[in-house]
């Protein structure tokens, strides 16, 4: 499985996005942002990288403050 | 091949003596006689968990457990017995979003982690991951068909009127919590 890795600056737009994304019944899990990544909060959100183009549309729908959008290779956690 | 008589010994006195007469055994090879259930789990765990296998056979209340080295332990290590309480729905103290937040990175991190803990217990609000609507669930069980041991307070379940939705781990009691707490060689507390 592919995974997507969505980065943040601030933990209030994990939590803001999460709820956006939860409600839409996407499913993410809260992990520790990986090392390879540098954002200025420490917890990202990781999603099914085939819901990419959803999950993005979605966000920029709902006006989520977010940094970036990675594809993540590792089999992370 | 060498036989351990741990019959009326304290814990953690059998896995003690398990543990030297496997570090000095030329082949691997052991038999351990003890008289008590939790001695018999304590000690399968630690053999098992040091890649031997055990073959048990209990006759009036006697456990006789072979004990073979077959191979290298496996590679998550899981020398110490480490116990995890989680207390809380929590990570830290200050603003609870956050908080909630924290401690579902936290969880989702532990079944990529090198080390694993032996036990995870849950009381008081910690009920609240192991139950319905927690979304560190799919973690959770992750880390228990590793065999990682996850309990949760009975009576904190009850409390919560979480009974019925426990989604993960056994129900667990006082009597094992300080059991496991004293029995533990290092406790993490959350």
């Amino acid at each position: 499985m592919k995974y997507g890795v969505i980065l943040f600056n601030t933990t209030t737009s994990v939590m803001q996005a999460e709820k956006i994304l939860l409600k839409a019944d996407f499913v993410i899990k809260l992990i520790p942002t990986p090392r390879e990544f540098s954002a200025d909060c420490g917890i990202s959100i990781r999603f099914d990288w085939d819901r990419n183009a959803q999950i993005k549309a979605l966000l920029e729908k709902e006006k989520a403050n977010y940094e970036a959008i990675h594809p993540l290779v590792v089999n992370g956690v | 091949m060498e036989t351990i008589d741990a019959r009326d010994l304290a814990c953690p006195e059998p896995v003690i003596r398990t543990k030297k007469a496997l570090e000095n055994s030329k082949d691997g090879k052991l038999t351990v006689i003890v008289n008590s259930t939790e001695a018999n789990e304590n000690v399968q765990r630690f053999a098992k968990n040091q890649g031997c296998s055990v073959k048990a056979a209990e006759k009036n209340g006697v456990f006789t457990l072979e004990i073979n080295k077959t191979g290298q332990a496996p590679e998550i290590c899981q020398a110490k017995a480490v116990v995890m309480l989680i207390a809380s729905d929590q990570l830290g103290v200050g603003d609870e979003a956050l908080g909630q937040l924290l401690i579902a990175a936290f969880i989702n991190t532990l079944p990529e982690a090198k080390t694993r803990p032996m036990k995870m217990l849950f009381i008081n609000r910690g009920v609240l991951l192991t139950t319905e609507g927690s979304r560190v669930l799919d973690s959770l069980q992750k880390l228990e068909s590793n065999g990682v041991q996850i309990f949760s307070c009975g009576t904190c379940l009850n409390h919560y009127q979480l009974k019925e939705k426990l989604k993960v781990g056994k129900v667990t009691n006082m009597y094992d919590t300080v059991d496991s707490l004293l029995n533990a060689d290092n406790v993490i507390r959350i």
